[in-house]
């Protein structure tokens, strides 16, 4: 039916209306989205150009905001953030350290949240009943629901410090959790055909859980130990006098994992999508021919949905950069440039978030911290880009491959 | 009857109004006071605003609490003419306002604030000398120290062992510029300092951590840490306590201040008046004590008052 139509009954007349309404009105939307968006990297681009004119910021150029510069009482040029040194001196803006910080922070979190993240999208789209997998989604949504000022805070407030007490404990942990996993795996296999089955595979992270608690009943047992028998008693101390590495106690690792926790869900939700998109028949293919479920996982599954799987971790990537709240409160904001993961950092996001507010506007320091919300933006962009590009191809090679989703 | 709006015109009225007002309205004054400034004060402000609403129903103290630094702009554009500040002014906010009025701003100390260096309670650390803070805190030790303390070693202390964790606020917060100025001698923090959005953060911090030491404004302290009696020039040691602040031994002690727009030879209006009398008064002292802020010695008050022409010279 043509939508011009003269005649046509009241009530079609009234759906088409609607239809046409609805649609205008998504459209505009759309469209206005895409234009705040560019409208904000228009309002940035604008605000930041001044700097670069050398009479409008003296003092602002590459080479001071991004290389090492002298400075009075130190012996060799370092890049430092005191945007109110005032009086004398002048201000000194180094945007390296926080650069640094961001990707340092980021880096962690990844390190934390993609083994986890990948492990359950893979046990879940796998291995695991379509009920159970069910309940997990929302689950892992609602740890994604959670603040990033919670989160933040929790890690600054209560982690940290515990952390900073338990450190043999948490060392003991690092070094018994993957033989202990590695362990209940293999007596798995051992236990009779009868006992297995009365637990069904999807279900087996049951079997997972005593086995946990024992470790860390382990873990607290031979932490202190350890640390009185290796480290003289004192593992921060034995760090810092044995190594030279600081410990402070908002450090790099608190942030990995505070920030970790905030990234696995979107990493696991996308992860989950290309894994369990894969066509069936691959999998079955592969199953047919006698292949194990680790190898149908390892060998055909994962890398039919490598794409996928690498843009999840571009998204999660992408989020941790731009994360605030939670590098703010669980990182001491210290503009360090140092590799040691148990130092502090300072990240763009945090320095805007804490500056931004007392930042004389159309000052220099107001607009280096807008060039810093450009920068998070451009990156935050082109790594959302990115990873939309490959799921796009991705989801054509699945159609190739047969298969509908 | 005393909203203060921008043009001389309005201005002129309303102190006429004010005038013509001001025997009737003796006993129960009303009318909104509208103040621009330190968000370290915000509490006093709202806290003196309270009582003087009890004195004066009708009245209230408005508080636009953006920092300190947004006070002279407002006084010198006469957008309010009290502004509560945590510093003095600079001589360029001080020169801005001359050149528009003629005459300088009255300044009225109206309570003291110290900063204290706090460690975790259970260390032993019995004092700091400046040069000795600034070794710690700094990488410039303008104050005459001969290098960095990085260890609490190098304090003669044999526990807490280790490296001294530092804290402090961030880089926009007035304590942080305050303790820059007085406590490194204008140097340059170590990249190291832990910037906390605010002073409680910083107790919190050092509250924890056995090898920290940080800096918080005095009226943040709890028993959770300990603070460090500086010693002054002389050598002579001095606890972050009350009197000492008064007197005037205590270091790190900074005056809290009001600024006002009065010409020269002029009495205040009725609003400002009733406010900074109230602030001045034994009542408006026991708020700075009760907020954990140091009252001022009596001596200071009156001599204020006279000034303001409250008493009789």
């Amino acid at each position: 039916m043509k939508p011009s139509a003269p005649n046509l009954p009241m009530r079609q007349r009234l759906r088409q209306g609607r239809d046409r309404l609805a649609t205008a009105l998504i459209t505009a939307g759309g469209i206005g989205v895409i234009a705040a968006v560019m409208g904000i990297a228009v309002f940035l681009v604008v605000e930041v150009m001044p700097l670069f004119w050398p009479a409008q910021s003296p003092g602002v150029g590459l080479e001071t905001l991004w290389l090492p510069q002298d400075l009075a009482g130190l012996e060799a040029p370092a890049y430092r953030w005191q945007p109110t040194l005032g009086d004398d001196g002048g201000p000194l803006f180094s945007l390296t350290p926080l650069a640094w910080g961001t990707l340092e922070a980021a880096a962690w979190s990844l390190v934390i949240a993609v083994p986890l993240a990948l492990g359950a999208a893979a046990h879940s789209a796998l291995f695991m009943p379509r009920r159970l997998r069910a309940r997990l989604r929302p689950t892992l949504e609602l740890m994604e629901a959670l603040p990033g000022v919670v989160i933040g805070f929790v890690a600054g407030l209560v982690l940290a410090p515990w952390l900073e007490r338990h450190l043999g404990l948490a060392l003991a942990l690092l070094l018994l959790l993957p033989p202990g996993l590695l362990l209940a795996g293999g007596l798995w296999r051992q236990l009779p055909a009868r006992l297995q089955q009365r637990l069904p595979l999807g279900w087996a992270a049951l079997w997972l859980m005593p086995w946990l608690v024992m470790t860390w009943l382990l873990a607290h047992w031979l932490g202190p130990r350890l640390e009185s028998l290796w480290f003289g008693g004192d593992l921060r101390s034995w760090l810092e006098i044995t190594l030279g590495l600081d410990y402070a106690n908002r450090n790099a690792v608190i942030v990995g994992m505070a920030m970790g926790f905030a990234v696995v869900p979107s990493i696991y939700a996308l992860a989950e999508d290309a894994l369990s998109g894969v066509p069936r028949s691959l999998a079955e293919g592969a199953q047919a021919l006698g292949a194990t479920r680790w190898q149908t996982l390892w060998r055909v599954m994962l890398p039919a949905a490598s794409p996928g799987v690498l843009s999840a971790v571009m998204i999660g990537a992408g989020r941790a950069v731009g994360e605030t709240m939670i590098v703010l409160m669980a990182s001491g904001n210290t503009a360090l440039m140092t590799a040691n993961p148990l130092d502090g950092l300072r990240s763009l996001a945090a320095s805007i978030a804490i500056e931004l507010p007392e930042a004389a506007p159309g000052g220099t320091h107001y607009r280096l911290l807008l060039l810093a919300a450009l920068l998070l933006f451009a990156f935050t962009f082109l790594v959302n880009t990115l990873a939309e590009v490959v799921r796009t191809r991705l989801r054509r090679r699945y159609r190739r491959l047969g298969g509908p989703s | 009857m005393t909203r203060v709006h921008r043009s001389p015109f309005w201005a002129a009225l309303l102190i006429l109004a004010v005038l013509f007002a001001g025997p009737a309205a003796a006993k129960h004054r009303s009318g909104t006071l509208d103040t621009v400034g330190s968000d370290t004060m915000a509490g006093l402000m709202l806290r003196w605003g309270e009582r003087l609403a009890r004195q004066h129903p009708g009245m209230r103290v408005q508080l636009q609490a953006s920092g300190s630094a947004s006070a002279p702009p407002a006084l010198t554009a006469g957008t309010t003419l009290l502004g509560p500040m945590s510093r003095p002014m600079t001589e360029a906010e001080h020169q801005a306002f001359v050149d528009r009025y003629g005459y300088p701003p009255r300044e009225v100390v109206v309570a003291r604030d110290a900063l204290v260096v706090v460690v975790h309670r259970h260390n032993p650390l019995p004092s700091l000398s400046r040069p000795q803070l600034d070794a710690i805190f700094s990488e410039t030790y303008r104050c005459g120290a001969a290098g960095g303390i990085v260890r609490w070693a190098s304090l003669g202390l044999e526990r807490p062992a280790g490296r001294i964790v530092l804290h402090g606020r961030n880089a926009v917060s007035g304590t942080h510029g305050l303790f820059r100025r007085e406590a490194l001698c204008g140097g340059r923090f170590r990249p190291s300092v832990s910037e906390h959005p605010g002073s409680a953060a910083v107790v919190a911090a050092v509250a924890e951590d056995p090898q920290a030491i940080g800096y918080a404004g005095l009226n943040h302290l709890t028993p959770s840490v300990r603070p460090v009696p500086l010693r002054d020039a002389e050598g002579v040691r001095r606890a972050p306590v009350p009197a000492a602040v008064r007197r005037g031994d205590y270091p790190l002690a900074r005056d809290l201040r009001l600024y006002v727009n009065l010409p020269p030879g002029e009495s205040l209006p009725a609003a400002e008046r009733a406010f900074i009398e109230l602030v001045l008064s034994a009542e408006g002292q026991a708020i700075v004590e009760e907020l954990g802020f140091v009252s001022l010695p009596e001596a200071v008050l009156s001599r204020q008052r006279r000034q303001l022409g409250f008493e009789p010279r």
